[in-house]
């Protein structure tokens, strides 16, 4: 999953070099696009990192980790019916992306 | 500088930013900050201040953003049903705009009176001019005090709507708590659209808690309701079998046969069947339209409420307009503050795109609605839309199952909660 996602990115077009740039130490997720598509995830889940009540922090998680957790939502294998609306809606590029992003907040 | 010459075009902007750049002149940075596009945002609530906030974080400073709104605090409607149940206490839904400023958003404390479309410019009541380039419409709605025979603005006390934040929740509350065993409460439900659509059903399940709690269980509550089907219907009905049996009754229009009248001063709810007379506590909640700003400034249509463009939540009326939440004609999207929120990002992200030249990603909406039925027992619905040519379209439903465990249902009261949490985070920090 991980190399095909990683593939299919490179025959884009404007996402690679974005992905040059920060792919350093990652898994080359669209940083640009990953803090866009997150403002639609911050309404619950606090960008600082605080966690109130039931709504689990999702900042600064290894990547593969937030990818596995998304993709475990798409595929209707983790159980919850918003994380699994939200995640059928996202192509494995944005989900790269969003586990960029959010990999590199620190919590504040 | 006169007024019209503070309309610059992007390519200007752009010169007057490389010519600065390019030079050490002392004082650019006045230039600079009267170059800006400006952005005005009507309305400090969930669709408002969340706009707001994106607007400026997101352009970094080049665009000055002023948010216009006349409370010092900002309570939410969203859990006020909580408040009324005794879940949460007042001072956990009022929130106050001190740190709005944090993000680069200008605050007005003012009331904004109408919109002068032809000169782009904010008319705030104490007869201050706004220009702008853009403006967002964010007033959420107003009630048809006319919309229920016998009731009016003077019987607001008397039958109390609870339906917009302050002193109306309070009285709500308190009129619930003095309701006596045996008392006899009756909601008037309000027609299509309005804000939050399973909201009155889920103040009903708050009302029969406290009612319940407080061991009033002879007291009952009768929902005379125009619609024919409700948000979550099933879900509430089976919740009031479960915690409140015997103490709700809903009745559609088929049942009652049409509300005739309400007499404010005796409690009595005339109905094509049934006469309610001495009634303890009568909750009228009235039909809506958008706030009179909108339609002041002749951006609702014949429904009261605001036609939109569903990739930007750009006013189909005026390009330079964006209208968010209540106010707006969302498609399949519910008035609520998570969809307020959702399209307050959708709409930032158009302006910048259009004031800077910053990138565009395909708009994308998402909405839960919550309802607390009784402690730890907690429902949902949502989905993800997104735009099509005629409406913004609901593509992935979901709502929550009758029959679910106990431990699902405290789960989703946990999940509501930190939701709570969450939007209050994002519109306010």
């Amino acid at each position: 999953m991980q190399r095909l996602s990683v593939a299919l990115r490179l025959a884009g077009t404007v996402v690679p070099v974005l992905m040059l740039s920060t792919s350093a130490h990652s898994s080359g997720g669209d940083r640009e696009l990953g803090k866009h598509l997150s403002s639609e995830c911050v309404t619950c889940h606090q960008i600082s990192g605080r966690v109130t009540a039931g709504i689990p922090a999702i900042i600064g998680l290894p990547e593969d980790q937030f990818i596995a957790m998304m993709n475990g939502y798409r595929d209707k294998l983790r159980d919850n019916q918003v994380m699994q609306t939200i995640a059928v809606k996202f192509k494995d590029d944005e989900i790269s992306a969003l586990a960029a992003y959010f990999g590199s907040l620190k919590r504040r | 500088m006169t007024q019209s010459r503070l309309i610059f075009s992007r390519r200007e902007i752009l010169a007057g930013f490389s010519a600065i750049a390019g030079s050490s002149v002392i004082g650019a940075p006045a230039v600079l900050a009267q170059a800006k596009p400006q952005v005005v945002v009507i309305g400090g609530g969930a669709g408002g201040l969340t706009a707001a906030k994106y607007i400026a974080k997101d352009s970094e400073g080049k665009i000055a953003v002023t948010l216009v709104e006349e409370n010092v605090n900002y309570q939410t409607c969203f859990h006020s049903n909580l408040y009324l149940g005794g879940f949460r206490d007042y001072a956990s839904i009022l929130h106050s705009y001190d740190k709005v400023g944090s993000n680069g958003v200008q605050m007005i404390r003012s009331r904004a009176t109408v919109i002068d479309r032809d000169k782009k410019e904010v008319v705030l009541r104490d007869g201050r001019r706004l220009r702008y380039d853009r403006v967002v419409v964010s007033p959420g709605i107003d009630l048809k005090y006319d919309s229920v025979p016998g009731w009016s603005q003077a019987a607001e006390e008397a039958m109390p709507h609870g339906w917009k934040p302050g002193a109306q929740t309070r009285l709500l509350r308190r009129r619930l708590d003095a309701v006596p065993n045996g008392g006899t409460i009756v909601m008037i439900a309000p027609p299509n659209p309005y804000r939050c659509p399973p909201g009155p059903y889920e103040r009903v399940s708050m009302m029969a808690h406290v009612l319940k709690t407080s061991g009033k269980t002879r007291s009952k509550i009768f929902i005379i309701d125009p619609k024919e089907t409700f948000s979550k219907q099933g879900l509430f009905q089976e919740g009031w079998e479960k915690h409140y049996k015997g103490m709700v009754e809903w009745l559609g229009p088929k049942v009652h046969d049409g509300l005739k009248s309400v007499d404010p001063k005796s409690g009595t709810v005339v109905t094509g069947f049934e006469t309610y007379k001495n009634a303890a506590l009568v909750n009228v909640i009235p039909a809506q339209m958008a706030g009179s700003i909108a339609r002041d400034s002749g951006l609702a249509n014949a429904s009261g409420f605001c036609p939109i463009n569903p990739e930007t939540m750009q006013s189909a009326i005026d390009k330079l307009v964006y209208v968010l939440g209540d106010a707006a004609i969302a498609g399949d999207m519910p008035k609520s503050a998570f969809s307020a929120n959702s399209q307050a990002k959708v709409a930032a992200m158009a302006i910048r795109a259009e004031l800077t030249g910053s990138r565009v990603f395909p708009a994308r909406y998402t909405n839960t609605c919550w309802s607390l039925l009784a402690p730890d027992d907690t429902v949902k619905v949502g989905g993800a839309f997104e735009p099509r040519p005629d409406k913004i379209t609901s593509t992935v439903p979901f709502v929550s199952k009758t029959g679910e465990s106990a431990d699902l249902r405290k789960e989703t009261q946990a999940e509501n909660m930190g939701w709570y949490g969450g939007i209050i985070a994002d519109m306010f920090t």
